[in-house]
């Protein structure tokens, strides 16, 4: 007997020695193949979504390697916000090097054409920049005629705005300027940059003359420099360190602006990679749920087989052959549709990226995304198919019988396999096995809430749902219940996709909220900067003239940390300490006054007035924010360096601010009779309604104190509105493919619960029903469906979006429901559509049909 | 005396439900001699497909022992036992039990295709000629009547040439005329083919061909006669 068994044993074959299982995979699966082709679409979506993302990663990684140069336009870029010293410039040894430079500044410019103004970024360049990647202008010589005198170039989208052409000029500062033409490119420039700030370009030697550059206005230096080698760029990067410290400036090479734009693109990268990737658990998720009901499905076929001698593995490998083989054909498909998308991107998304990219194939992206795809397909099929191994044979003879749960070592391999990889891909995609983690555990916990408020909705709406409905409502609702209807699967993977689109316009109504000041009628909404104290009495005059309100009118005076707590900065800066280094090193702007401003509360301390004589009793209010920053509490000292003058101060208060709400408001203010001597400037606020009053009120500013520059923030709300527009539709297309995703899970539920279905509409026909009646039966279930998936992206989204904008972007809380409506019915549209669209056949097959079927 | 090809000594088989416990199966024993032919009749419920099952290895007992072809059924994994169906014991179903994805030749070749075994079109195409299907090879189960779908569960039944056969209620879902035209195939390529035919039937006329009957009640073996039909005579 013993013999015997182990010749038994011997027979067992693997999946590659058994032509059996292969022949029957297919014998199988060529009557199932619409329908396991679902299963693949819904990975289909999530891997096209991976390998686009991925391909424009590798794309922008390899022209950031290829073109580091033209980002820079230089070998070695100098800052600094004063002009650099000769020192400096002898460092530099000029005769061996090419140089340029630039210097910029916020200032107003009215266009003369319509007597507009804005404020704009002002370059004023100089010499031959850029030395690497292209000044693209329109016309071509317009950077020369810039260089000969009173000439401007003005970035392309602003001079579209302001319908300015070249016959056209400007006013800056307090000289004409001939529009000479409009700036195409420019390393460095363009895409967002032009959106957040843009430019108009004039020379540096201009500068002077429009006398925009006087005391606190804020210029920021630049010069370029291009070496003959890379060794000369070392040298000389060698000799410049020390001066930097000396000198206070700071200098770029192009490994640093490779370094860091390379950051900034892995950021956003590693952003939309994780939203791809969540459209691929999705279609996982989905892939597992479809294969869930079809091996059950496929439980009298496995008993048949078992009955007459197939083994547990090869029932196995039959299915788990179908599956994987349409994984990687889905696998394949995604993949040409993602580089598909990544073809697109350059023309959908070209204003995102300051680069022309080569968008050549990425064959590691493709490669990578299939097998992602195919290792997905196996390890989110593995349990549903694992069970089929057990699938009893005595099943043929006794339906009903009970199938015994059989503890597999197959089965915890796999439940661990399935745990592990989110957790090991997303790491692999963050580069970061902690970020990888946290990522899998905030997507667990979110499709853990969304999975809850999904049964909670389902409870709510079988537990209180009017029993008087029609029945109509009532049968639709009952629906949603049927076995194998995967309705919670389907409300997570489109909920997720309504969360993530509605939680971002949340976000974005709150952001844009909070810079809308229409709401209240005193508030500050034009701001008045750079004034000189003797432009002071002349700025208040003209913003009375124009029967405006005069807000505010605060003296600013700029200053920088000099000690804390009796250390040195520099010290400080050596510590292990947690201070950022911007802290202790930036310029503050401070102001003094001895009470509060409507923007202000005291939390904590008191305002203590400056006592004449004591000089050791100046006590200042701190922000909460730079409380918490610089680790300072009550009573501890600081020492301010006032323009050379060293201020010792103990903080005395600390200030909550609400920084939008009626500005300028400050970090730092100091008490009457300490700073009245310092150099300063003043800023004034005012409140402008009439669009035409703010024209003429800024025309007069232009006109009469052209270096006064103005900030509308109804401007900077549109700015908001319009980088929103352009941030939130990238967005926006990656979390459609979530909603596809949910869209194809749900096509795939419905051709799985076909049969059934036909069965209940004959059942339904037998008893009376119109065709009408059940195609309304099957919009309204799917009605239901896009309004509980809705709902439940929704609800989260409410709760999602709270605590982002109350604990990460510190703003209110603002929704507008009208957006979140349109949100919900588009979800509604869309699901009812492609069940309808899914159930044609369900709704037209003749009763007879199913009924020779089923006999 | 034959050759014994079955043998089961003191089995039952209990189903547990929660707390509950069903005795549904008590101290069965019988012998199967081969090439004879045995029908297990009695009431529903009365245990006769929980024996089947039994005896085809489909399910094991909760005691005694079953030993088919010499192999120890009870103390076999379910795979063993799956090669032990495969390679000795055939099948013919109430509700025939054809896989609906595939045509009558390939649910035909199925077991012999497992045993990896070439060269076996001619036999699957001779067997379903056998049994009047030579026209209906490419057809699909749901392209059949219950009857034509009877007869190609018959001719995989006997695709391995089994030494043993199950049969339960082979003419269950059938109409008379249908009934008769598979009762007449079974005992006839049973009868060729020196297989031993164990049935499962409430109905006693087909019982009566058999050569022995054994009666089953409330789990109980509770009568045993010949018919005096020899089966392979």
């Amino acid at each position: 007997m013993i013999e015997y068994i182990i010749k038994i044993k011997k027979v067992t074959k693997n999946i590659f020695q058994d032509p059996w299982v292969w022949k029957m995979a297919w014998r199988d699966g060529r009557h199932n193949l619409s329908r396991l082709f679902l299963f693949s679409a819904s990975l289909i979506t999530g891997i096209a979504a991976v390998v686009a993302i991925s391909s424009l990663n590798y794309s922008l990684q390899d022209e950031l390697n290829r073109n580091a140069k033209e980002l820079l336009g230089a070998d070695l870029v100098l800052n600094g916000t004063k002009k650099f010293d000769p020192e400096i410039i002898q460092t530099i040894e000029p005769t061996s090097v090419k140089m340029a430079g630039d210097a910029d500044m916020a200032s107003m410019v009215m266009f003369m054409n319509t007597q507009q103004s804005r404020l704009v970024k002002l370059t004023a360049l100089q010499g031959d920049f850029p030395f690497y990647g292209e000044l693209v202008t329109q016309p071509t010589n317009a950077y020369e005629l810039v260089k000969t005198g009173r000439f401007a170039m003005l970035d392309e989208s602003l001079a579209s705005q302001y319908q300015v052409s070249s016959e056209d000029s400007i006013k800056i500062g307090n000289k004409m300027f001939k529009v000479a033409g409009v700036v195409q490119k420019i390393p460095g420039g363009g895409g967002l940059t032009a959106t957040l700030a843009p430019a108009v370009y004039i020379s540096l030697s201009a500068l002077d003359s429009t006398g925009l550059v006087q005391y606190g206005s804020r210029v920021g230096y630049s010069i370029y420099v291009k070496t003959n080698s890379e060794s000369q760029t070392k040298a000389l990067i060698e000799k410049v360190k020390p001066l930097s410290k000396k000198w206070g400036f700071g200098y770029e090479t192009v490994e640093a602006r490779r370094e860091g734009l390379g950051q900034g693109f892995k950021s956003v990268y590693q952003f939309f990679s994780m939203l791809a990737f969540v459209a691929l658990i999705l279609g996982c998720i989905g892939v597992a749920s479809s294969v869930h009901i079809y091996a059950r499905e496929k439980r009298d076929d496995v008993a048949i087989l078992r009955c007459i001698g197939s083994s547990g593995w090869q029932a196995f490998n039959i299915y788990f052959i179908q599956i994987f083989v349409l994984g990687v054909a889905g696998s394949l498909i995604g993949a040409a549709v993602g580089v598909g998308i990544h073809q697109i991107i350059p023309y959908a998304f070209k204003e995102y990226i300051p680069l022309e990219l080569n968008f050549a194939i990425s064959y590691r992206a493709i490669v990578e995304g299939i097998l992602l795809g195919a290792l997905v397909s196996v390890l989110f099929t593995l349990l549903p198919l694992l069970a089929v191994r057990f699938v009893p044979p005595l099943t043929v003879l006794r339906a009903d019988f009970d199938q015994v749960k059989v503890k597999s070592k197959a089965r915890w391999l796999a439940l661990a396999l399935i745990i592990l990889f989110p957790i090991l891909a997303a790491s692999y995609q963050t580069a970061s096995f902690i970020s990888g983690s946290l990522f899998t555990v905030g997507l667990g916990v979110a499709l853990g809430c969304l999975s809850l408020v999904a049964t909670a909705l389902l409870w709510i709406a079988r537990k209180y749902f009017p029993v008087r409905a029609s029945f109509l409502w009532r049968h639709a609702l009952s629906n949603l219940f049927r076995p194998n209807n995967q309705t919670r699967v389907l409300m997570v993977a489109i909920g997720l996709g309504a969360f993530i689109i509605s939680t971002l316009n949340i976000i974005q109504n709150s952001l844009l909220n909070q810079v809308e000041f229409t709401g209240n009628k005193n508030q500050s909404n034009t701001i008045l900067f750079d004034i000189q104290p003797n432009q002071k009495e002349g700025v208040v005059q003209l913003i009375k003239e124009h029967h405006l309100p005069v807000n505010q009118v605060v003296p600013i005076i700029t200053c920088r940390l000099k000690e804390v707590n009796g250390k040195l900065v520099e010290e400080i800066q050596k510590d292990t300490t947690k201070i950022p280094e911007w802290a202790l090193t930036r310029e503050y702007r401070v102001t003094y006054r001895d009470s509060l401003t409507g923007s202000e509360e005291l939390v904590e301390g008191k305002l203590q007035a400056f006592e004449k004589g004591k000089k050791d009793s100046v006590y200042v209010t701190i922000s909460k924010g730079m409380h918490e920053t610089l680790r300072v509490k009550l009573g501890d000292s600081l020492v301010f360096d006032v323009q050379g003058v060293f201020v010792k101060v103990k903080v005395a208060g600390i200030r909550e601010i609400n920084w939008p709400k009626d500005p300028p408001n400050f970090l730092f203010v100091f008490p009457t009779g300490v700073l009245e001597n310092a150099p300063q400037i003043y800023v004034a606020a005012t409140r402008v309604n009439d669009p035409q009053v703010a024209s003429r009120f800024q025309q007069a500013l232009v006109r009469d104190f052209s270096n006064v520059s103005l900030i509308d923030l109804r401007l900077i709300l549109s700015t908001v509105s319009e980088l929103f527009g352009k941030i939130g539709l990238v967005v926006r297309f990656l979390a459609l493919f979530s909603i596809i995703t949910g869209l194809v899970v749900l096509a795939g539920a419905v051709v799985n619960s076909k049969f059934v279905r036909m069965k209940e509409n004959v059942l339904l026909r037998t008893i009376g029903a119109r065709t009408t009646q059940i195609m309304r039966i099957t919009l309204i279930e799917y009605g239901y469906l896009g309004i509980f998936s809705a709902l439940t992206g929704m609800i989260l989204s409410l709760g999602g979006g709270w605590v982002l904008t109350r604990f990460f972007f510190e703003v209110e809380f603002a929704v507008n429901y009208l957006e979140l409506a349109i949100i919900t019915s588009s979800v509604v549209l869309l699901t009812v559509f492609i069940g309808w669209f899914n159930s044609r056949e369900v709704i037209s097959t003749p009763p007879l049909q199913v009924l020779r079927k089923e006999s | 005396m034959s050759e014994l090809v079955l043998q089961c000594a003191q089995l039952s088989k209990v189903y547990k439900s929660g707390e509950r416990s069903l005795t549904v199966l008590n101290d069965v024993s019988f012998e199967v001699a081969t090439g004879t032919s045995v029908a297990i009749i009695g009431p529903s419920g009365s245990g006769k497909t929980t024996l089947l099952g039994l005896c085809a290895g489909l399910d094991v007992p909760s005691s005694g022992t079953i030993s088919l072809m010499g192999f120890k059924l009870n103390s076999m994994s379910e795979d063993d036992r799956a090669y032990v169906r495969n390679q000795f014991v055939g099948f013919v179903f109430q509700n025939f039990q054809l896989l609906p994805t595939l045509t009558a030749l390939e649910n035909v070749m199925i077991p012999l295709e497992l045993r990896g075994e070439k060269n076996i079109l001619s036999k699957a195409k001779d067997l379903l000629g056998r049994v009047g299907l030579g026209d209906r090879l490419h057809h699909y189960p749901t392209q059949l009547s219950g009857g034509e779908q009877q007869r190609v569960a018959m001719a995989r039944a006997f695709m391995t040439s089994p030494r043993i056969l199950f049969a339960d209620e082979p003419t269950g879902n059938l109409d008379e005329e249908n009934a008769e035209q598979i009762t007449r195939l079974l005992f006839e390529i049973n009868r060729e083919a020196k297989t031993t035919l164990v049935l499962v039937t409430h109905n006693l006329e087909l019982a009566e061909k058999t050569e022995r009957v054994l009666q089953m009640k409330g789990g109980h073996l509770v009568n045993e006669r010949l018919t005096g039909v020899a089966t392979h005579a």
